[in-house]
């Protein structure tokens, strides 16, 4: 079984400024386009091989982020895009920060930024699409 | 169990919306009989953040509200904090902010028309517009050196000046922007996919936006001549002349026409702004003492933002935010029933919500999370309405 040429990726919008979230989109618009790397963006956890997740963790969103990575099958691998995500960023001393994601699930690869370029975000991607094809080789 | 009792929930993660928001909506076959929003998905506690910080410490975490309009919160903010001191700018200050701030305004409108080709289901408009957004990008790195959150303006001054041959540059962006809108726009008002899909959908009449208190695109759609650059001028507003957007109908197709009119206007600006702009040497950055209280407004792309801030011993004290967003989120429990449940996604995609802005309120009881409305907040809070 081969991932290398079609992760299909979850994002998941996360308590953030909706910055990380353009960034995020913006991989999939025609400047960076990863398509042609066979990366498509998919509106269903269950067909996901790769979650992306952007935004900070709160206490609302916790319990969702938990049940979409439980509903992706194995083998699967988080992404953390964005200082929200890798650490609570500019938001981490908030009453209601319930993070950093790595203490709701495991995390794989941090891209770190506030937000991230769209180049980090792919390469992030890229760094998941190695660790998967680890996962499945076992 | 009756059919309209079936209740189908769109969000917090879902493929129609692209910001994490519950809608509850209750459908008797297609149609919609009512909708309930739940919010909190998106709450970080902004105002509590930003309570105790210093006035320079505070300008981080105010960009840090919306990442699609990080220059308006920063210019709101600086801009009330240049109240209280009572401090007029230097004009080439001034002319730099305009030209960020119009800059702004076409990158969310383009991001705006985009994600409304996507919903209804015309993929290559998505990707065409999210084309020319990143021009106006590129303008953006090349000033601020961000792409999303670029902290460029400061109090009294700004962190970086323009190069010298930045206007250029993005005279060239700007032009280029403009002249592909004004090609989309033909392109959107003769296509019958989307001329059939937007019209006559989400249709706000004048007299509901007056009531519901809307600013910005969605009023002007409406027929409500507001526009805070003309009531409120601010930095080079009051010099220049600049048409504001304005439609009718008030429906989805209206509120398309006048943003993508707006972009075009902004280019304008731009293009008359930096025609004229003053050579001087912008003030350097200090840290600056503030004491007391003052309220600022401008007009975000989305419409009017205001800020409240109270400082104490040079600290922030305390920090109100009313983003644009907030006045029109809850006129979706109205506008939605009576729709086709097909049109949710259409009419919260042309309202332009933005849920980052939106979310200030959040209520913690024995370690459970509940969301008040304004109401009950009152009466639980006992504050005074």
């Amino acid at each position: 079984m081969t991932f290398k040429k079609s992760p299909w990726v979850f994002v998941f919008h996360g308590a953030g400024c909706n910055g990380c979230n353009l960034e995020v989109l913006a991989v999939a618009t025609p400047r960076y386009d990863v398509e042609r790397l066979g990366i498509v963006i998919k509106h269903s956890p269950r067909n996901a091989d790769i979650l992306v997740v952007e935004g900070m963790v709160n206490k609302k969103n916790a319990d969702r982020i938990r049940t979409v990575y439980d509903q992706m099958a194995s083998p699967k691998v988080v992404v953390a895009v964005g200082a929200c995500a890798v650490s609570g960023g500019p938001f981490a001393e908030s009453y209601n920060h319930a993070g950093p994601l790595d203490r709701i699930i495991p995390v794989d690869v941090y891209v770190p930024g506030c937000p991230p370029r769209p180049e980090a975000v792919i390469d992030g991607i890229l760094k998941g699409v190695e660790v998967l094809e680890r996962a499945s080789k076992g | 169990m009756r059919v309209h009792d079936f209740v189908m929930p769109v969000g917090p993660q879902s493929p129609a919306i692209k910001e994490p928001i519950l809608l509850k909506v209750c459908l008797e076959g297609e149609e919609v009989q009512k909708v309930r929003m739940v919010t909190g998905y998106t709450h970080r506690g902004i105002e509590y953040l930003l309570e105790g910080k210093n006035p320079d410490q505070a300008l981080y975490v105010a960009s840090r509200v919306c990442g699609i309009c990080s220059i308006t919160h920063e210019r709101a903010y600086v801009r009330t904090v240049e109240n209280i001191l009572g401090y007029d700018a230097p004009e080439r200050v001034k002319a730099i902010r305009t030209v960020l701030f119009e800059l702004e305004r076409m990158q969310s409108h383009l991001l705006w028309a985009g994600f409304m080709m996507h919903e209804i289901g015309l993929e290559t408009l998505f990707n065409y517009f999210w084309r020319e957004r990143e021009k106006v990008l590129d303008c953006f790195e090349k000033i601020t050196g961000g792409r999303v959150h670029h902290n460029i303006n400061k109090i009294r001054t700004l962190r970086y000046d323009m190069e010298e041959e930045d206007p250029e540059f993005i005279l060239q962006q700007v032009r280029s922007v403009a002249r592909k809108t004004r090609d989309y726009y033909n392109d959107c008002m003769k296509e019958e996919v989307v001329v059939s899909r937007l019209k006559n959908v989400g249709t706000i009449p004048k007299s509901m936006a007056l009531e519901w208190g809307l600013t910005g695109p969605i009023a002007r759609a409406s027929g409500v001549r507001i526009d805070t650059r003309k009531i409120d001028p601010y930095d080079w507003y009051s010099r220049i002349d600049f048409e504001m957007a304005a439609g009718k109908r008030g429906d989805a197709l209206e509120r398309l026409k006048v943003r993508l009119t707006e972009v075009m206007e902004s280019a304008r600006i731009v293009e008359r702004v930096l025609s004229g702009l003053p050579d001087e040497k912008i003030p350097p950055h200090s840290l600056s003492r503030v004491e007391g209280e003052g309220h600022a407004r401008v007009e975000a792309p989305r419409g009017e933002l205001f800020y409240y801030l109270r400082f104490k011993n040079n600290r922030v004290e305390r920090a109100k935010i009313r983003t644009p967003s907030f006045s029109y989120m809850k006129i979706l429990e109205e506008l939605l029933p009576g729709m086709v449940v097909g049109d949710v996604p259409v009419i919260v995609a042309s309202l332009d919500p933005c849920f980052s802005c939106l979310e200030r309120v959040l209520v913690e009881k024995n370690g459970r999370v509940e969301e008040l409305r304004e109401k009950e907040f009152r009466r639980k809070y006992s504050c005074p309405g």
